[in-house]
């Protein structure tokens, strides 16, 4: 058994530790030994989506975010959303959680059109939203998901689109309306960048699960998360 | 106004003396009081001295001490902010300190986002910026504001000579944007371990097209060239033509200035420390030390408060290294991968505001690339706040659990680094900066040493 997934823009969007999610996701495929490649898809290379089970857009600086749209109008727009709707596991980051929406209004009044694959949309402010948060979500069991958020734009669900979780502390997505990161068919979306995944085991199982699901159709072996959850409760009971 | 200038320093510098006798080093909170009390303090106390600044992402405390040597070794007579305290509140407290001494020159460690504020008050006359890594972006925002923060800082001294790193493309940008004179440093052969897969800066400051490289030093600094707009690396007028040795003491490197061919030994081991040893050359070299001088400098130059400290703990050969940010651990990383001795690690991470409040960064970390040594560290001991995040980055880097051990409280980590018993070889401490004062504080304590801000 092996699962490929994609890492899209490797060189830009990487800040604050994303790739600690692609390790996480690898490892834990690897233990229950299922093998996984992680292919990098550099800006300016053809990107077939419906290639891969999983997809990893991350986040990125305000800078190298220019560069990126004018790589992903046209044929890499139409193969996202085809891949979208085809089901195939989707995991968006900070900007690359912003990247699959409709727009981006800067503070300046600026819009910048993003891909659509979304309905969902983000206002940047001045401040910024920075901390430790914490969020419930419905896809795992009882459980918490903790992270580190640290952006400026708020973004806004459409209706199609579920939000990830509901905050519990911090700000989420908009700092207003409790929500938290989107999940829309197998995509999967979150502010808490860095170490998400590894520091949520439930949560970073339940995204492999959606993609294994849809190749093999088995369930995943039950692991030793005894490091993992010292390191989640750290923050749970520091937020509490 | 004289009244409150005075109030200012009585009330300072009673602080000073109260903080130090309670064994606080005292080191900023006496400059912030002051300012506070009277703004233009700072600006009064350094009128007339020429200041020599040093600031940039990674290897300002090194070079800074390395450029004091140089400048005890050319008899100037400087004052400087020795203990590391680089914001504004530290260098006012340096002045306030130094206020009746004889001295001409201001040796000055300068944070990079604090840069444009501080040089509204002091008159800088030489700046050395040592480069722009990633660095805790929860305080400092993207690189490119760092940067712009730096230039905007720069058109406060105009007359200042720049000395800027060569290799590194945000840096050289810095040229093509002020009018300064500017001296430039670097390397010209790549690092035995370059990994070319790390970089902060991919693309073209000017015109965001993907640079090439002839070769790569460390992360993005390298024989860069941009294919669209020819934005490039200039040939730099201290250039490291040869790597000569590289070992677990010091560096042997040949360097060309001004057309002549000069060997130095740069006396602290790992590559990185070579920049840091050619970067205080170039500020030297700027105030027109000559090369003797210079090149004995570099070669006796003994290891500073923290970025690189060696002590004995009840006879374990201890070194202590700060990390700070992905750039900077990841070389030290690339350092204890070339050993050829049994050593034992320790990581200590923290997250309070001056670690950066968030730890995603050692996801950014080839912690994966200790496996290529391993059969050389003997064993890992973890401790800190964030003690389970730093143990867990270390499960998913795939090395041996039965080599890692979590020391839960400051004394159970003192304990087991000062033992013998359990650490039978080198060993090597690698703490963040608020997790370095406590283990120094600590240490000092129990060991007396040196209290740091002398
Ligand atoms: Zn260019």
């Amino acid at each position: 058994m092996k699962l490929t997934i994609a890492h899209l823009y490797p060189e830009l969007l990487n800040l604050y530790g994303d790739g600690g999610n692609l390790i996480a996701m690898k490892n834990r495929l690897n233990w229950r030994n299922i093998e996984c490649d992680i292919v990098k898809v550099p800006l300016g290379q053809p990107f077939i989506a419906n290639q891969y089970d999983i997809v990893f857009i991350g986040g990125g600086q305000d800078f190298e975010q220019e560069v990126i749209l004018s790589d992903l109008k046209g044929d890499k727009t139409k193969q996202i959303i085809d891949a979208i709707n085809s089901n195939v596991t989707f995991l968006g980051i900070c900007g690359g959680y912003q990247l699959l929406g409709n727009y981006y209004k800067t503070k300046d009044g600026q819009t910048y059109d993003f891909i659509g694959a979304l309905d969902l949309y983000t206002i940047g402010q001045e401040k910024r939203m920075i901390g430790d948060f914490m969020f419930s979500c419905p896809y795992i069991d009882n459980q918490l998901v903790v992270g580190f958020e640290n952006h400026s734009g708020k973004t806004y669900l459409g209706k199609s689109v579920k939000p990830l979780g509901i905050i519990k502390k911090g700000y989420g997505n908009n700092g207003e309306d409790k929500t938290e990161g989107a999940r829309f068919k197998n995509v999967f979306c979150s502010y808490s960048h860095g170490s998400l995944l590894p520091k949520n085991p439930a949560l970073c199982d339940y995204i492999l699960q959606t993609a294994l699901q849809k190749k093999y159709n088995i369930n995943l072996e039950e692991l030793d998360n005894t490091l993992e959850n010292k390191a989640h409760e750290f923050i749970v009971n520091r937020l509490k | 106004m004289y009244v409150r200038k005075s109030l200012s320093l009585l009330i300072a510098k009673t602080f000073i003396k109260v903080l130090r006798i309670f064994g606080r080093g005292g080191t900023s909170l006496p400059g912030k009081i002051a300012l506070k009390i009277y703004p233009n303090i700072l600006k009064e106390l350094s009128s007339g001295i020429s200041s020599i600044v040093v600031t940039g992402t990674n290897g300002k405390t090194t070079t800074s001490r390395i450029i004091s040597t140089i400048l005890d070794d050319a008899n100037y007579t400087f004052i400087s902010n020795k203990s590391g305290a680089n914001l504004i509140s530290g260098i006012t407290t340096v002045f306030i300190e130094n206020q009746h001494k004889d001295y001409k020159y201001a040796l000055l460690e300068i944070d990079e986002a604090a840069f444009k504020t501080v040089s509204k008050h002091i008159d800088v006359r030489y700046l050395l910026i040592t480069n722009l890594f990633r660095d805790q972006l929860d305080r400092y925002g993207e690189i490119s504001h760092t940067l712009a923060n730096i230039v905007e800082g720069i058109s406060n001294c105009p007359l200042a000579v720049i000395c800027i790193n060569a290799d590194c493309s945000l840096l050289s940008s810095i040229g093509r944007q002020v009018k300064n004179k500017i001296i430039y440093y670097g390397i010209d052969q790549p690092f035995p371990t370059t990994d070319y897969s790390l970089s902060d800066a991919p693309y073209c400051f000017f015109c965001k097209t993907k640079y090439e490289y002839s070769y790569k030093t460390f992360g993005h600094l390298g024989g860069f060239s941009c294919p669209n707009c020819g934005y490039s690396r200039i040939s730099p007028n201290i250039a490291v033509t040869t790597l000569q040795e590289m070992n677990e003491k010091h560096s042997v490197v040949e360097m060309t200035v001004d057309n002549l061919k000069i060997k130095t030994t740069i006396n602290l081991p790992g590559e990185y420390n070579i920049y840091n040893g050619i970067s205080a050359f170039s500020i030297g070299y700027t105030l027109g030390i000559d090369n003797k001088t210079l090149t004995h400098s570099l070669a006796t130059f003994k290891g500073g408060f923290g970025r690189m400290e060696n002590m004995s703990l009840n006879g374990v050969d201890t070194h202590i290294i700060l990390v700070k940010n992905p750039a900077g651990l990841n070389s030290v990383i690339n350092y204890l991968s070339t050993l050829s001795k049994p050593f034992v690690l320790t990581l200590i991470l923290n997250d309070q505001f001056a670690d950066g409040t968030d730890v995603s960064w050692i996801w950014d970390v080839l912690f994966e690339n200790l496996q290529s040594n391993i059969s050389m560290i003997s064993h890992i001991y973890i401790s800190g706040i964030r003690k389970y995040d730093m143990a867990l980055r270390l499960k998913y880097a795939l090395l041996p659990e039965n080599k890692i051990t979590i020391c839960t409280t400051t004394k159970e980590l003192i304990k087991t680094i000062s033992n013998p018993l359990l650490i039978p070889n080198t060993s090597y401490i690698l703490p963040t900066y608020t997790a370095m004062f406590d283990l120094r504080a600590s240490l000092g304590k129990q060991f007396k040493l040196k209290e740091f801000w002398k």
